[in-house]
């Protein structure tokens, strides 16, 4: 298979799942996201492996890296700061401003914790330590 | 400030007019890796490098030349 026939196949499994998810929001059944999105995963990874092309190498992950690290330092800022506002907006009142907020700043703390944590694993297997 | 460069191009058309794809095939890599190799956008790992350098049956000196 080639990789353009394959990524006609992407788009279409995409929007299939899309619709199925629309759907199950709209009509209140919270079951069927989760099995769509891991059928439509299995789904795509068994057609993936029929595709004779090299579609993934080293250039690929490098500018994957440098695009996930970026979006990590914009998203970090940007939601922390985002995060304190509207916690302080909304403190004396406990609206939603807070609610949201709160989300938010726990949000970029996971993120931080998961980065931070994923930091140490390869740092140490990348330096040769034991 | 350090550069690499390469005589992918060149080589490729000295041996046998080899297309990008083919290249890209032989070394284990895309073809959009290829252009950005030959355009200087991207520098290759070594063992791209050396991948590179054994499809176009040369040593990696004549592939890549290092300016420092």
């Amino acid at each position: 298979m080639s990789f353009k026939r394959f990524t006609l196949i992407r788009i279409l499994i995409i929007i299939i799942m899309a619709g199925l998810i629309s759907w199950a929001i709209t009509s209140g059944n919270a079951w069927i996201p989760i099995p769509v999105i891991i059928a439509a995963l299995i789904i795509l990874l068994l057609f993936r492996r029929r595709v004779r092309e090299v579609v993934v190498d080293e250039r690929v992950y490098s500018t994957a890296e440098k695009a996930s690290f970026f979006a990590l330092r914009v998203f970090g800022i940007a939601a922390a700061v985002i995060g304190v506002t509207l916690v302080t907006l909304g403190w004396q009142s406990s609206s939603d401003l807070y609610k949201i907020g709160l989300t938010l700043a726990f949000s970029v703390c996971g993120l931080v914790l998961i980065y931070y944590i994923a930091h140490i694993y390869y740092n140490r297997k990348y330096s040769g330590k034991k | 400030m350090a550069r690499i460069n390469n005589q992918i191009r060149r080589l490729r058309f000295e041996n046998g007019e080899m297309t990008q794809e083919e290249l890209a095939q032989r070394a284990g890599c895309t073809r959009q890796t290829i252009i950005a190799l030959e355009q200087g956008k991207y520098v290759p790992s070594i063992e791209l490098a050396f991948k590179i350098a054994r499809a176009l049956s040369v040593s990696l000196e004549e592939v890549f030349q290092y300016e420092g």
